[in-house]
Order: structure tokens, then C-alpha cells, then sequence
């Protein structure tokens, strides 16, 4: 068998000590930031990028993965404690996880999210060691008008799942596109729209415009609406879940790590959408759909297990195109180039020991994320217990050497510092960010592709709609748009996001 | 995070002369795209055959700006949300404090550049306890100093003064 043979070569891989500890690190570091509301992983790993220099690529790569699906269990804890998500993903699991966590049963609930993410997590990691292959495969046959189409469809896709209105949604992602055109142009070495300013010359650099966006303008953001905090009191009750919520939980956890999986893949973070669609799913099915909302086990099982098969499918679009789905694949992106890597379909016959040793180490992630996440329960919850006030400065002092760390420059400093402006702006003007810092993680090799699609047509826009692979993605992309425009969807739409 | 407890925004009736979100909104990309056009004037366009360098930044930029003027035109016509103030003393306080931390890493140092970015940043929010902020801001600069510098072997500068 070709895949177990692959599984094992990555098992041996993953298991040496260096790699094991550094999975150890990103799942401990992922766990915190996911834990701690207004520290994202995007944020994290920009700062971490610098100390990953020294690593060995694989190394590397297994614990900036950690920190992302790290970062996805420890979300569920701050949202059933404190009824806050420690991440995007987690939103949902605050409408049952909080109930369940007042009524007494917040060590079920955690219980049923961790082995719920652990189960779902170890369907993806296989999940992902099948699917590589046939999608290079695929990967292969893709020309430069496919490419630009499958993007096409991942920009669309993150407009229809920002929150607010879809037409500012759609604005971000060209104003993100804009900001990638900035730099030496690929053809003709011509600078453009550098302002005479030589660090430009190589473009925008994503580091400090995530980090500015999503670590400075967020604590900015948090200063301006301090956040109620009830962490529960009391205590958080047996960690196991009975065997009645456990065979309550399994449909669930199935469903929802087969949406979560699904929606991963797709470019444009597809992530975030998994535990909405698990909720909405699982309350229509529901015998009684009146208990969810009021400590619901079926509202934390779907959710968790989406979100957590969604974080790891997400490294499906990287590793076989190259393509990154969201801002912390882009972070990945810098992190191979680094070492020389260029993502893509040639990662996995290059650098096979990389690829395997990646997707082994994930299921070894999520197991120890399991114990880190459970027993250690108590530890996280004191660190709740800081306050902001304290908080910020840290992250600010953080990001600022991990920011000038990258590339020993004061100018990137001041950079972060001028994005920070720019992210609070846009915040303030009621954009979504997501959408823009997608528009330019892929701006480049869209342009690229653009261009190559162009000058093989002669110029003729029809290539993009003739082929017939293109075509049919540029159909979904369209299809999707009027689907999420339409009054009654649109509607609907704004229900799931406000819950 | 979550922004269920806020009161609900002020809302503005259609044809109002008030400044409503979206119409700020629309008007800031306006100018941006403004700013990107003039800036991309001089670059060659090319043809749809070879893209030149400005082909796409100038129809990008084009784009943007028609779209942040119809997202003005249609806030004006139905009005929404009355923009709230930003949140001068944060904003202050935590882009002075990135400031100060690059003015002072490569001149004086971590050992100068910790505590002052974070002592002053600290001051963004009015829960601020000066003697916690300066204690802590010490504390930290000294476990950063040990984790980056010596843990993780970056070439910061720790002490560059003397």
C-alpha cells in the first residue's frame, strides 16, 4: 500500500525528538493564543516567523501547523467558560457551550469538544494523506486560466462568508488585490506605486499588514469595548461526558467533521463557514430544536468537530496548488519560501519526507492536544484571569520584536504601526478584513497567472469561460454570488451571522 | 469577538447630512483609489495581449473607486448607521508605543526599548495603574530578553548604548 508506506515514512519523520517537542511547542502555543481572546493565530505566527529561521523546514512547519489547529481547541474553552470566542471559528460553540457551562456541565462540554475536534482532526489527517495525491494529480493539469478561476471562486467565496454586507465584502478583496500590485512588476522589472520608498520595492510584505491588521488594530478595537468577562465560577464538573451524551454526540461529531472537511478545502476560508453550517444543520434535524441554545451537546459536538476538520483540509489547497485558503496559509507560504520551498504540487514528490512529515504530525498533535486541553483545563482558565490591561502590553511587546526579527528592519516596525491605522479605520468603517488581506495573499499569483492566461488566448477574455474546467469554476463563483444575494438567502444569511 | 452587548448604533434617516458609516466608508476608498490612480498614471497600460504594469493597477484602482462611490450614493440615499468617535487615546497610545519601540531598538536597545514602548502603550486604556504598568513592563522586557535573545538566539539588539 503506497499511502501506508507514505504514513509510515511520516510517522518516522514526526516521531524523532526535535520534531515531536517542536509539535509539542506549536500545540502549547496554539492552545494560548486560542485560549486568549483578541490573540489570534495569524498574529502569533507572523511574530514567530523569525525563530523558525533556524529550524529545519519540517521542523518548522509541524509547529507553525500546531499553533494553527492548536488554536482551534483552545478557541472552545474561552467560548463555553467565558461565552467569548478565543477565535473566529469558535462562535458558535458559545451559544451551547456557555448554557451547558451555567447549568454545571462545563467539563462535558469541554470533554465533548476535545474528543469531538481529536475525532475529527484524525478523519482529516487521513483524510488529507488520501486526497493529496489524486489532487496533484489534478494540480497538474491545471493551466494558468484554471488557476486564476479557482481563485476567482476563493475570493468570492470569503465575501459571501464575511459578516455585513457583501457588496463592502467584495470592495476589500479588490482593495487587497490593489495593495499586492504595489512593488517591482514580475514582466518588466518596472517599480510601481513604491512612493520612492526602497523596502516597497519587493512589495507590501504580508507580515507586518497581517500583524498591523490583526494583532495592533484588534487591541485597539478591544480597548475601545471592554468585554464583560463571567468566567463560571463554580466548578467545571467531571471532564468525561456520560455514555448517553457520548452516544448523543456521535451523529453529530460524524456530520460535522464531513461539512468541516468539505468546506476546509475550499479556498477563501472555507473554516470559518463549517461550524455555522454544522449548527444550522444539526438544529434542523433535531427531534426538539427548542433545547439548542440552552445547552444543546449536539450544538458543541457538530460545531467543534467542523471547525477542527476545517482547520486541517485547509492545508489541502496549500500543499497540492500552492494556493493559500486564508491569511495562516500565507503565513506557511513565507514560512516554506524561507527555507526555499515553493508550495505546490512538487512539494509532495520533492520534499516527501516534509509533505508526510507534516500530516503525520498533526495526528500526533491532536492527541496531545487532547491532554493538554483537558486535564490542564485549570491552568488556561487562570490565565482568563489576567487582565486586559496587563495583556495588551505583552502582545505589543511581542509582536514588535517578533516584527523586527523578520528581517532585522525598523522600517517594518513603522510599517506594522501604519497598517495598525489602517486596520483600525477600516474596522471603524465597518469592513471586514478577512476578505482584504485574502485579496492580497493571492493578488500576485493571480496577476502572474492573469497575464499567462492572457498572453496564450491572444488576449481574449473568452479562455477563462472556453475551458472547461475554468468555466465551471467560474460558474460556481457566480452562482454563489447571486445564491447569497438573493433577498431571501441574503436574509437568512444575516440570522446566522447574529447568532 | 462578540458585539452583542453593544447598544444599538445611531441610525440616520435617507437624505440626512449626516455622516453615516458607509458613506465615510465609501468616500475613504474613494480617495484611495484617487491616490492609486495618480500614483499608477505613468505606468504603460500595454494591451490585453501584454499586459503592461499599470494595466492592472489602474483598472483595479478604476473599480474601487466607482465602488466606494456608489457604496457613498447608496448610503446617502438610505442612510444606516451614524459613524461612531474613534478611540483617539488607544489609537494614540498604541502607535506611539510601536513608534517609541522603533526609535529606540537599533539606538539604545531592548533593554531601553522594552519598557518604554510598553510603559507608554500601557496608557491606552484608563484602568491603567502606573506602578503595576511599570513593574510589569520590566518584568517582561527581562523574560523577552532571556526567551528571544538567549532561548531563541535572535540577533536583537539588547544593549547597544554603551
Amino acid at each position: 500500500m503506497d499511502l501506508m508506506n507514505n504514513l509510515a515514512l511520516g510517522f518516522g519523520v514526526a516521531f524523532t525528538v526535535q520534531n515531536l517537542f517542536l509539535c509539542f511547542i506549536g500545540c502549547m502555543i496554539g492552545t494560548l493564543v486560542g485560549v486568549l481572546p483578541g490573540v489570534g493565530p495569524v498574529a502569533t505566527i507572523a511574530m514567530l516567523l523569525p525563530i523558525t529561521f533556524g529550524l529545519d523546514p519540517t521542523g518548522a512547519l509541524i509547529m507553525l501547523a500546531g499553533i494553527y489547529y492548536g488554536a482551534q481547541y483552545g478557541g472552545s474553552t474561552t467560548a463555553i467558560l467565558v461565552n467569548i470566542p478565543g477565535e473566529a471559528t469558535s462562535v458558535v460553540t458559545t451559544l451551547d457551550g456557555h448554557q451547558m457551562a451555567k447549568q454545571g456541565r462545563a467539563g462535558a462540554a469541554l470533554g465533548i469538544a476535545a474528543l469531538g475536534s481529536f475525532f475529527a482532526g484524525c478523519v482529516a489527517t487521513v483524510f488529507i494523506a488520501a486526497m493529496g495525491k489524486p489532487l496533484t494529480k489534478l494540480a497538474q493539469l491545471f493551466g494558468p486560466a484554471e488557476y486564476f478561476s479557482l481563485m476567482v471562486m476563493g475570493l468570492v467565496f470569503s465575501t459571501v462568508l464575511a459578516r455585513g454586507s457583501i457588496f463592502k465584502a467584495l470592495l476589500m478583496v479588490f482593495l487587497g488585490l490593489l495593495l499586492a500590485t504595489v512593488g517591482t512588476d514580475l514582466e518588466t522589472g518596472q517599480e510601481r506605486m513604491t512612493l520612492g520608498i526602497q523596502q516597497l520595492s519587493d512589495g507590501v510584505d504580508f507580515a507586518p499588514l497581517a500583524m498591523g491588521i490583526f494583532g495592533f488594530a484588534e487591541i485597539i478595537r478591544n480597548l475601545e469595548s471592554p468585554e464583560a468577562r463571567d468566567v463560571v465560577r463554580g466548578k467545571i464538573g467531571k471532564l468525561m461526558p456520560s455514555w448517553a451524551e457520548i452516544k448523543q454526540s456521535t451523529p453529530p461529531v460524524l456530520r460535522g467533521t464531513f461539512i468541516g472537511g468539505l468546506l476546509g478545502i475550499l479556498p477563501g476560508n472555507g473554516a470559518v463557514l463549517g461550524p455555522f453550517a454544522s449548527y444550522t444543520i444539526e438544529k434542523k434535524i433535531a427531534k426538539d430544536s427548542s433545547r439548542f441554545g440552552k445547552g444543546a451537546i449536539e450544538g458543541v459536538a457538530g460545531p467543534e468537530a467542523a471547525n477542527n476538520a476545517g482547520a486541517q483540509t485547509a492545508f489541502i489547497p496549500l500543499l497540492t496548488l500552492g494556493i493559500p485558503p486564508n491569511a495562516v496559509m500565507a503565513l506557511m507560504v513565507g514560512a516554506m519560501t524561507i527555507h526555499g520551498i515553493i508550495p505546490g504540487p512538487q512539494v509532495m514528490t520533492k520534499n516527501p519526507d516534509l509533505f508526510w512529515g507534516m500530516i503525520a504530525s498533526m495526528w500526533i498533535g491532536n492527541a496531545m492536544l487532547v491532554i493538554i486541553n483537558l486535564p490542564l483545563v485549570g491552568m488556561w482558565v487562570k490565565l482568563l484571569k489576567v487582565p486586559y490591561r496587563l495583556m495588551f502590553p505583552a502582545i505589543l511587546i511581542f509582536c514588535c520584536i517578533g516584527i523586527y526579527s523578520i528581517n532585522n528592519s525598523v522600517e517594518d516596525v513603522y510599517f506594522t504601526g501604519f497598517f495598525a491605522l489602517v486596520g483600525y479605520v477600516l474596522i471603524k468603517l465597518g469592513f471586514e478584513p478577512a476578505p482584504m488581506l485574502l485579496g492580497f495573499v493571492l493578488g500576485k499569483l493571480m496577476e502572474e497567472k492573469l497575464r499567462q492566461a492572457l498572453i496564450l488566448s491572444r488576449g481574449s477574455f473568452m479562455t477563462f469561460v472556453e475551458r472547461p474546467v475554468s468555466g465551471v469554476l467560474l460558474a460556481i463563483a457566480v452562482i454563489m454570488l447571486v445564491v447569497a444575494l438573493l433577498p431571501s438567502i441574503n436574509k437568512k444569511r444575516d440570522a446566522v451571522f447574529q447568532e | 469577538m462578540t458585539d452583542t452587548d453593544t447598544p444599538a448604533p445611531e441610525r440616520s434617516s435617507a437624505g440626512s447630512y449626516r455622516l453615516t458609516e458607509d458613506i465615510a466608508a465609501g468616500l475613504f476608498l474613494f480617495f484611495v483609489s484617487a491616490f492609486f490612480i495618480w500614483k499608477a498614471w505613468e505606468l504603460p497600460l500595454g494591451s490585453l495581449r501584454a499586459m503592461g504594469p499599470g494595466m492592472l493597477p489602474m483598472s483595479i484602482s478604476v473599480i474601487l473607486g466607482v465602488g466606494g462611490f456608489l457604496l457613498a450614493l447608496s448610503a446617502f440615499v438610505k442612510g444606516g448607521n451614524i459613524i461612531t468617535m474613534p478611540h483617539v487615546r488607544g489609537l494614540f497610545f498604541i502607535l506611539g508605543g510601536i513608534v517609541l519601540f522603533g526609535l529606540c531598538i537599533r539606538s539604545l536597545g531592548l533593554v531601553v526599548a522594552g519598557p518604554v514602548s510598553m510603559i507608554f502603550a500601557s496608557f491606552a486604556t484608563n484602568e491603567v495603574r502606573p506602578t503595576e504598568a511599570v513593574i510589569f513592563a520590566c518584568a517582561m522586557t527581562a523574560f523577552c530578553i532571556i526567551l528571544f535573545k538567549y532561548a531563541l538566539g535572535l540577533p536583537i539588539p539588547v544593549v547597544a548604548f554603551i
